[in-house]
């Protein structure tokens, strides 16, 4: 024990003696040279940049880039006490809305930069705009037919020279452009046969997206009421559909849009309806406009548009 | 400093007598072509064609050295091709293996030598202009022309792997530093292109599928528009329209005479190499062997799963002409060599692979029908028009899909895709990416399935070469992240 205890004191007592010698010699070795000596200051400073992406899935989540030169560490302000010292950080904003969000970089010196950049939260998703096809009726009855029609007909209307003395565009034509016409023995309602007509055209929209079918109509008010009123039926179909026969029951049996228009305040002075629904989560929909009248009733001008 | 100019002659003067080549570039490139003028009409013309020589680039089996031979657009499927989710190389080892893996250093070799070639391209191109009196007078306008829309064709691949890069539109001098190393605003850089490619569009004709040609600049001009800070979707329609139009283009009924019938119908823009000639032609074709190698240095490009599913989805008859299963690797066949037979255990690449004389395309048919759906999309996430649906059909049906595969919206995922399976292996990915604006979504996703750990987004820009720094004297500076 002793020897041991006696060789513990002696080591120590030679890394005593070494650790002194290093300091002297360490001081000594340094004596004339100033800290700062062979030293460079560094002229190359932190320059702070970012830049910023939002994400595919979800627009309030943006992506953020470094793009500082001459730095090691990173601080990110969101706002509201958010921040990070990550160099790539992805944040979700809580809603839309303009955010300031500022980035300080510095260097191992301290030397820090920062830059503030305003971030525009949006969502930029653009639905679809259907295109309607011969949606002024000026091609007869092309495009508005079921392919089949099981116990009916394709033949979706009559075509007519009595429709909107508007252009599809808007404008005045000065005169009566081409429409679709509906009369008794086309009707559906208490007249409904194998010789009902339906005007029908499968569109695409974007889908669970809030839109407008907007349409023009006129009813005749020089004759008699069909049972239940004179009326123009306009509405859309939740999904696209071959045979009139499956169509038809689908759109009576629960529809994305129905509706009754029956104003009936004579031949050519028309009603233009704006009637809202929302997209399915397919996007595939169809237009059903039908007519249950036992005078003449026109539709023109058939659009679909996103809502707003 | 003033002694620097001197130094610098000398310099410049000792390679012209000793190497006469570019080793200094970008500085003696300009210096020496100003020296060799041009005294008429057929010499404006050679020095033309020998923009198209820059473009080719020297074949790697022909000069080895790195440092004094450009390869101009041999080594581009490394930096656009390797540098998504579509390839990779076969091994870990050297410079080429850093791009796949998003490690490219300022002082890699390629992208410096891809920089310096397009750079050659373009002082020689503003050479051309410098001399375009010499010329017949009737010939002046074609041959700006076609400088211009060579110069266009080098700023336009720069501004999009270096962002800001210096620009240069007349003859630079050796101490113009400020012009040669001055970084020029990525908006800036777009100007100068379309307004070159403009008067490309206004000036040629559609002779020349292996030059400059109308047709060839209205296409490069159309993904110019789309490709630009603020796109211009109208304009690339119209200029897609036009070359549609034209009836001059129209799709091979068979995939793989696009790229084994030369210079056939759906070729807009080609660069030529001839098989055999070793002034001539070109070393990627047995670059991209990796089973039974035939390159000087091969094992590049090779296929990766994550493409292999998406051409098994969507690349119909594709697929089997675009790459093979050895059995150990998925290789690229769009640019076999002369002679090859795959079909034999093993293959054979014919007498000479390494000095292949596959042309490169720069643009088709196919590319240009895909960029007219893009321009009609606009930027948007899909679209029920039937011009854009019409275009896009074309392309799959001579893929062998049936016309009732037709869908009612053309989503801006289905382009993409449609775009990768078509073009793959055609150096398009990474511009695509860029483009459709999830260049970042993509190569992240990618690269955290590989592993690539040094992937992050400051990537998606290659380092300015070190080299060009240094001689800058502090003018030029790095991308954010080198």
């Amino acid at each position: 024990m002793t020897n041991i205890n006696n060789f513990r004191k002696i080591a120590m007592y030679c890394m005593c003696i070494c650790g002194i010698g290093f300091l002297v010699s360490c001081e000594s070795m340094f004596e004339f040279d100033l800290p700062e000596s062979n030293s460079k200051v560094d002229t190359v400073l932190p320059t702070a940049d970012f830049s910023f992406i939002p994400d595919a899935g979800d627009f309030k989540t943006i992506m953020f880039s470094d793009l500082s030169f001459e730095s090691t560490q990173y601080l990110w302000d969101f706002g509201n006490g958010n921040t990070t010292t990550e160099r790539d950080p992805v944040f979700t904003f809580p809603s839309e809305g303009t955010y300031s969000v500022k980035l300080t970089v510095s260097d191992n010196n301290g030397a820090s930069d920062e830059i503030t950049k305003e971030i525009k939260v949006e969502d930029l998703f653009v639905a679809i705009t259907p295109e309607i096809i011969n949606g002024d009726f000026s091609d007869g009855q092309n495009d508005w037919k079921f392919s089949s029609f099981t116990n009916g007909t394709t033949s979706p209307y009559n075509s007519s020279s009595d429709g909107s003395w508007l252009n599809y565009d808007g404008t005045d034509n000065g005169s009566k452009t081409a429409g679709a016409k509906w009369t008794m023995s086309t009707s559906a309602g208490a007249y409904k046969s194998s010789n009902t007509r339906y005007a029908y055209q499968a569109i695409v929209v974007s889908p669970n997206t809030d839109y407008i079918l907007e349409y023009e109509y006129a009813i005749k008010n020089d004759g008699t009421q069909a049972p239940d009123d004179n009326r123009i039926i306009g509405g859309i179909i939740d999904g696209h559909f071959d045979d009139g026969a499956d169509a038809v029951p689908s759109f009576d049996g629960g529809s994305l849009l129905s509706f009754v228009g029956d104003e009936d305040l004579g031949k050519t002075v028309f009603t233009k309806v704006e009637l809202p629904f929302t997209a399915n989560a397919s996007g595939e929909v169809a237009i059903l406009i039908y007519g249950v009248t036992d005078v003449d009733a026109y539709v023109d001008n058939v659009k679909v548009y996103p809502k707003e | 400093m003033k002694y620097f100019k001197y130094i610098l002659l000398a310099v410049v003067g000792l390679f012209i007598s000793s190497c006469g080549d570019e080793f200094l570039n970008p500085l003696p490139d300009s210096a020496i072509v100003t020296d060799a003028f041009f005294a008429s009409d057929d010499e404006v013309l050679a020095g033309i064609i020998g923009v198209y020589d820059a473009i080719q680039g020297v074949n790697e089996n022909t000069n080895t050295s790195l440092v004094s031979s450009n390869r101009g657009i041999q080594f581009e499927y490394m930096i656009s091709e390797m540098r998504t989710d579509n390839t990779r190389t076969a091994t870990l080892e050297g410079s080429k293996a850093d791009f796949h893996r998003y490690r490219v250093e300022p002082n890699n070799i390629q992208s410096e030598d891809y920089y310096e070639s397009m750079y050659s391209v373009i002082f020689r191109a503003n050479n051309i202009l410098n001399f375009i009196e010499v010329a017949d007078p009737a010939n002046q306008s074609r041959y700006a022309a076609e400088a211009k829309f060579l110069r266009a064709f080098a700023y336009f691949k720069l501004v999009r792997l270096y962002a800001d890069v210096p620009l240069a539109t007349d003859v630079v001098l050796p101490d113009d530093n400020e012009t040669l190393f001055t970084r020029v605003a990525v908006a800036r850089i777009y100007e100068q292109i379309v307004s070159d490619l403009q008067e490309a569009v206004d000036n040629l004709d559609n002779t020349y599928k292996s030059r400059a040609s109308k047709a060839g600049a209205q296409g490069l001009l159309a993904k110019v528009y789309l490709s630009q800070p603020s796109p211009n979707y109208s304009a690339a329609e119209q200029l897609c329209l036009a070359i549609v139009t034209s009836g001059d283009f129209s799709l091979e009924e068979n995939f793989t005479d696009v790229f084994y019938n030369e210079l056939n119908d759906e070729i807009l823009f080609a660069i030529q190499y001839e098989a055999g000639n070793t002034l001539e032609s070109q070393s990627f074709s047995s670059e991209f062997t990796a089973t039974f190698r035939q390159g000087r240095e091969d094992g590049h490009n090779i296929v990766n799963d994550n493409l292999i599913a998406a051409f098994n989805e969507y690349g119909g008859n594709r697929t089997d002409q675009s790459f093979f299963d050895t059995g150990t690797w998925n290789e690229v066949i769009k640019f076999l060599p002369l002679g090859s037979d795959i079909t034999t255990t093993p293959p054979t690449y014919g007498s000479s692979p390494r000095d292949a004389g596959n042309d490169w395309i720069v643009l088709r048919y196919a590319d240009v029908l895909l960029m007219h759906a893009e321009a009609i999309l606009a930027g948007g996430n899909e679209t029920t028009s039937s011009a854009a649906i019409d275009s896009y059909m074309a392309v799959r049906m001579r893929a062998g899909f049936d016309a009732s595969d037709r869908p009612s919206v053309l989503t801006k995922d289905r382009l993409l895709v449609e775009r990768r399976v078509e073009l793959a292996f055609e150096n398009q990915r990474f511009y695509d990416l860029l483009r459709f604006g999830v260049a970042d979504a993509v190569i992240s996703a990618h690269a955290e399935e590989m592993g690539y750990t040094s992937y992050d987004s400051r990537k998606l820009l290659l380092p300015i070469p070190s080299r060009e720094i240094n001689l800058s004297a502090g003018l030029l500076t790095q991308n954010p992240g080198y």
